[in-house]
């Protein structure tokens, strides 16, 4: 299990540990992902399905997703994941059906199993730049990640300036608040 | 001149004490040459290293933005095999000692919080006064000038009010350097809720540069990611020192790994020896030594450079060296709250509550420093939050609120130096063929009872008033990166390695300053103090070598 | 008889006369003394002496500055009222001679560093109270500066008789009747103590200012005063009056410019304490400076660039190193600029981090003032609060420096994304800079003209000589 205790601690520093971990790290929960996609299923991820792959996120997400992003994320899961293609398609299905502007009204009519797991998957890739939790994994976004959007009037994104120097204070707004993004 | 082979002063270490004791000695006007086992590096690179880490690297592991070049390791998270492991760690709390160090030029203090507390004079005198422990071989008087020079050589800010300075009951020679940095609302509100019952969340003085520029580099705007690097170098860390030191005709070579020390006739120190990264051994001579690569790195070299005169190790008749070794034993509280505790705003850390570290029950248990951590809780939410399996709306609801409605106080305990925390050389070698360092560790009974009766009550105290509704403390002990005491100062040479200041008892020309020689661990970090201990060994190298 | 008692008369009168305003100068009330020390005070602040009197370090107008020229260091001098080594033994003329006309007590050519064609323009009244301030109210400092001794054959300050008398315009402000008093005050701060031309009109050959394209743009030292004439694409005609006075007083204009080098310098130490009828004249009158076009701009210098970055591909992808050679342009951009100028550029929410496009230092065509940004940084303070970016190797001991071929790289890469993308720089542009500027083909010149006069002298003495020789009978 991920210790986040353990500072600077190798997350599997033996081999019997690592494939346990495998199992348990993987952003939300899709079934083993490997660290490294072979080259070639990279290579087969097309325009077309890179412009579907953004069409889901979007529903999916309803905030502004960056494009070059999204085909990376789209290229990396579909190397890990061959049924991707078919997942996006099933979850446009879905949405169409609902006639579907943002996720709330579509996301109850995805069936529990592969098809939740990775629009589920597709979610944490945007919020989180990686796609699984390994050490090694392709970071694709970092000041992209939506992970720092919804606390973005208070918190900056690490390594970046909040203010100009000592410009801080210890007001903050409203929990209720939510930031454009 | 120094030339690549020689020079008056020999320093091995480019962190914080060696860049200091560099600085001194070239400006009283003797030649410098320092040597660093790892590489010089760009802070830009550094900096998006950790952008390039994923998240679950980014926090907590500290050395994961600077991988260590094979001729000088340290500790690693991205190795997959536990032979590979640079420390051997061993002991009932070896977790305690899994020190994130760097091994790169500039040191440690790449990734420190900038945190510069400075003792009180009780810390001091814990013999005397408690009966436990050790007592300083000099008193928080004479201490005072050299943490007064220290807070103006790294550049510390701090409050001018002497309500909200520490120690509360020593009176200082002089004013910080820069004012404040301002809370954000966390602390703010930590010091609120603290204050009701009796605990003082005082602002940190920190070496980082406050609303102003300082020494060249510019003021904090709270990038908030201090550890592992800051970006703009608005903190001090030694890196800032190298090009100073360069300017003023000090000479420094990287990737040089020293490994032997070389004692002459008189048991004086002739020569070190080093590794360069294709294995040649280069001899390098000097009047004075100054050995200043932490307080791992400095005993285990003592230890390796065993010889006739020096069955023990060099500058270990006392057979002291690698003993006494101590951190700050951690605890940690993840809490969920009610209300908002806002973290991310300005620097990492920038206050804490020091109050609990003084007090007669020292000579029963630790004393403790607590403190929150103020680095940016969003990744933390975030992925939390996913967990749950949350979309659209309700999924950024539920981020934002877990990024501010959960925070984490850790609590510092105070060590005693115990002789059977030890560090020894072991039968590992590392790439270059020297034995890696294995240290025992247990934090011992004055710890775990400061935890059982004080620590904890408290934490769970505080975090009540802070209106938590789960309390999360970590399973066992964990590291502060504070490495003192493996070189322990004292006037005694049977009982110390090292005298006032921080001279090795047994070779009057070989200096051994730093955390190493701390004869007291004490609650709060321990650079300030190692930088004012390098400032006096500076003095009496120069006097040294100047006068005779 | 009559006559020569008329005439005695008359210069009895005349003598008295004389006697009595200098009696009259002599006795000053107090009152008046105060009031005109005052005035000296706040014209030596607007004329900015203490920008290059007062070093680093050293006391107030005690000199010792080092300035460095296209044709060598130059020091500033010691003005205080010291009796040896300052201006303690200076008449109010000698004073005046030396403001004015650049000739110092002893007779020596001053070098026009010292900006005294702009000085030329002063009235009487105000360099007396100048000469007040500096003899009565400053501080004598009872040490030397400096000697600058510049290279042969600059050294000979008698060549300076030859360079004013083409180029100093000696005579004093005269208002013009057909411009408002605002204008004219104006005008006579921005010909007169403001010496603006000095740093803003670029020079001929000789170093003297071109007077036909007044403030239109010049090296100064490592850094580029740029057009401030009227012109809408070339100067500052895309600003209004408001904007100017605003620039002068705080030293930048969000989304347009932001005071560094001299400039700054000038804000900090000048600018921002004029009274604001004096900016407010000041910013009428540059308004109103004909404007120059340069036909190679094809855009305003404050309207280029938008937000950017590469990072949705570059992220993740440089992986983590310990250092690495030939790092691309966004890579040393995102690494040293981007944590405070935010990682698109736009600076910070607060705007003391400037945005990076929309900002002349990236939009004009001439990088040098990008490249000295990045070099040496920018540090002024104005109404006790700091603006500072650090400098990035312009410094010895700058604790992260960049080389000449990283700056050129990071210097495109902001150029394109943020700035004037049709200009490129290269790493010798950036040696340049980091020298402190382009050098004078002057000297040399000089050297090699006075070199060939030399040559043909010889020659003409041996052929003289050889003709002279008797011919063997």
């Amino acid at each position: 299990m991920l210790d986040p205790d353990r500072d600077d601690f190798p997350t599997a520093f033996n081999l019997a540990r690592r494939e346990v971990l495998l199992g348990t790290l993987l952003v939300g929960g899709v079934a083993a992902f490997g660290t490294l996609p072979p080259a070639s299923a990279q290579a087969s991820w097309s325009d077309e399905s890179a412009a579907r792959f953004m069409e889901i996120s979007s529903l999916l997400i309803p905030h502004h997703l960056n494009e070059a992003i999204g085909k990376r994320i789209g290229s990396l899961m579909s190397a890990l994941n061959p049924s991707l293609s078919d997942h996006v398609t099933g979850l446009l299905a879905i949405a169409k059906a609902k006639n579907a502007k943002v996720v709330e009204d579509f996301f109850p009519d995805v069936p529990e199993g592969p098809l939740k797991e990775t629009a589920l998957s597709i979610i944490s890739a945007w919020y989180l730049g990686v796609v699984s939790d390994a050490p090694d994994a392709e970071v694709f976004a970092y000041e992209y990640a939506l992970m720092y959007q919804p606390t973005r009037d208070v918190m900056t994104i690490p390594s970046y300036a909040v203010s100009g120097p000592n410009g801080w204070t210890a007001n903050a707004p409203p929990l209720g608040d939510m930031p454009e993004f | 001149m120094a030339s690549d082979s020689s020079a008056d002063v020999v320093i091995v270490g480019t962190g914080v004490v060696g860049c200091l004791v560099a600085e001194s000695a070239l400006d009283a006007g003797l030649s410098v040459l320092m040597l660093e086992a790892g590489p010089r590096v760009d802070r830009w690179r550094i900096v998006e290293n950790y952008r390039n880490l994923p998240p679950s690297l980014r926090l907590f592991h500290w050395d994961a933005p600077y991988p260590p070049k094979p001729w000088a390791p340290h500790l690693e998270t991205r190795r997959d095999k536990e032979s590979e492991q640079y420390l051997q760690l061993e002991g009932p709390n070896a977790r305690a000692y899994l020190q994130g160090y760097v091994r790169y030029a500039g040191g440690a203090t790449w990734h420190w919080a900038g945190l510069c507390w400075r003792l009180t004079p009780e810390d001091m005198r814990l013999k005397s006064l408690y009966g436990v422990g050790r007592d300083w071989p000099f008193d928080h008087d004479a201490l005072e000038p050299y943490y007064t020079a220290a807070e103006y050589a790294i550049g510390v800010c701090g409050p001018s009010d002497p309500a909200l300075q520490w120690p509360p009951n020593a009176k200082r020679s002089k004013p910080y350097p820069m004012g404040p940095i301002p809370f954000g609302p966390g602390e703010q509100r930590l010091t609120e809720v603290a204050a009701k019952i009796g605990l003082s969340n005082l602002p940190a003085p920190q070496a980082r540069n406050s609303g102003v520029s300082y020494h060249g580099r510019p003021p904090c705007c709270g990038n908030n990611n201090c550890f592992p690097v800051c970006p703009i170098a608005a903190k001090y860390d030694a890196a800032t020192a190298l090009p100073k030191i360069e300017a003023k005709g000090g000479k420094i070579l990287a990737n040089a790994v020293v490994y032997r020390i070389e004692t002459g006739e008189k048991n004086s120190i002739e020569a070190v020896h080093y590794f360069d990264p294709e294995k040649n051994s280069h001899r390098i001579t000097a009047s004075t030594f100054v050995i200043a690569c932490n307080g791992i790195e400095t005993p285990k070299l003592l230890l390796l450079s065993k010889d006739e005169r020096n069955p023990n190790g060099v500058a270990n008749s006392s057979d002291q060296v690698g003993r006494n070794m101590m951190d700050q034993p951690k605890l940690t509280a993840d809490l969920e709250l009610k209300e908002p505790l806002w973290t991310g705003v300005g620097p990492v850390q920038s206050s804490s509550i020091l109050n609990t570290t003084q007090g007669e029950f020292r000579s029963r248990y630790a004393g403790a420093m607590f403190r929150m951590e103020n680095f940016a809780r969003s990744p933390l939410g975030a992925a939390a939050a996913l967990k749950k399996g949350l979309v659209g709306k309700a999924l950024d609801a539920e981020i934002r609120r877990l990024s501010a409605c959960t925070a984490r106080l850790s609590v510092e305990h105070e060590p005693l130096p115990l002789p059977q925390n030890r560090l020894t050389l072991s039968d590992k070698k590392d790439w270059l063929g020297i034995n890696k360092p294995n240290i025992y560790y247990d934090v011992g009974d004055y710890v775990r009872q400061s935890a059982k009766e004080y620590t904890v009550p408290l934490l769970q105290k505080l975090a009540n008033e802070l209106g938590a509704t789960s309390f999360q403390l970590s399973s066992e002990f964990l590291n502060s990166d504070h490495i003192m005491g493996g070189c322990i100062m004292g006037s005694d040479p049977a009982t110390a390695v090292v005298d006032a200041d921080c001279r090795a008892h047994d070779h009057d020309n070989l200096f051994l300053p730093g955390g190493g020689a701390m004869p007291s661990g004490t609650a709060s970090n321990s650079t300030l103090t190692m930088a004012a201990l390098a400032l006096k060994a500076a003095d009496a190298i120069t006097a040294q070598l100047k006068h005779g | 008889m009559g006559n020569s008692r008329h005439s005695i008369g008359w210069l009895l009168v005349w003598f008295a006369g004389t006697v009595a305003a200098g009696l009259s100068h002599a006795a000053d009330s107090p009152d008046q003394t105060a009031a005109l020390i005052d005035r000296g005070k706040y014209l030596a602040m607007a004329a900015d002496c203490g920008a290059c009197h007062t070093a680093p370090r050293r006391e107030t107008f005690a000199g010792g500055l080092p300035i460095s020229t296209p044709l060598g260091i130059i020091y500033s001098t010691n003005i205080t009222p010291s009796a040896d080594f300052g201006i303690g033994r200076y008449t109010e003329e000698q004073f005046s001679r030396a403001l004015r006309r650049g000739v110092r007590r002893d007779g020596a050519h001053l070098y026009p560093a010292m900006p005294y064609t702009s000085y030329a323009k002063f009235t009487d009244d105000d360099v007396r109270a100048l000469y007040v301030y500096f003899t009565q109210a400053v501080r004598p400092v009872d040490h030397s500066a400096p000697q600058t001794e510049l290279p042969f054959p600059m050294n000979i300050r008698l060549s300076m008789m030859g360079w004013n008398l083409l180029f100093l315009d000696a005579a004093a402000f005269v208002p013009d009747q057909h411009q408002q008093a605002e204008w004219n005050r104006g005008a006579y701060l921005v010909q007169g103590a403001a010496h603006c031309s000095t740093c803003h009109t670029p020079r001929g050959f000789l170093m003297q200012e071109k007077t036909s394209r007044a403030l239109s743009g010049a090296q100064v030292g490592p850094w580029y005063a740029p057009n401030i004439t009227s012109d809408p694409i070339s100067g500052i005609g895309s600003w209004t009056k408001d904007d100017l006075a605003a620039y002068l007083r705080s030293g930048h204009l969000p989304r347009k410019a932001q005071a560094a080098g001299s400039m700054g310098e000038a804000v900090a130490k000048s600018f921002q304490h004029l009274t604001p009828s004096d900016i407010d004249a000041i910013a009428t009158y540059v308004k109103s400076v004909p404007a120059i076009h340069d036909p190679s701009d094809n855009g305003s210098r404050f309207a280029a660039g938008e937000p950017f970055s590469e990072l949705a591909t570059l992220r993740g992808r440089d992986g983590i190193t310990s250092g690495e050679d030939d790092p691309a342009g966004a890579e040393l951009f995102q690494g040293n600029c981007a944590s405070c100028h935010s990682a698109e550029g736009q600076g910070s929410k607060d705007g003391y981090y400037p945005s990076l496009f929309q900002n002349s230092a990236t939009g004009a065509k001439n990088a040098t003032n990008l490249i000295a940004a990045i070099l040496f940084g920018v540090d002024r303070t104005i109404s006790g609060r700091q603006a500072f970016m650090p400098g990035f190797g312009g410094h010895p001991t700058d604790a992260n420096a960049l080389s000449n071929e990283d700056i050129a790289e990071l210097g495109n890469y902001v150029l394109t994304h943020y700035g004037s993308a049709g200009t490129t720089i290269t790493e010798e542009q950036v040696a340049e800079v980091r020298r402190g500027g382009p050098v004078s083909p002057l000297l040399r010149l000089a050297r090699g003209g006075m070199a060939a006069a030399v040559i043909v002298l010889l020659g003409i003495v041996f052929v003289v000589v050889k003709r002279r020789r008797p011919v063997s009978s």
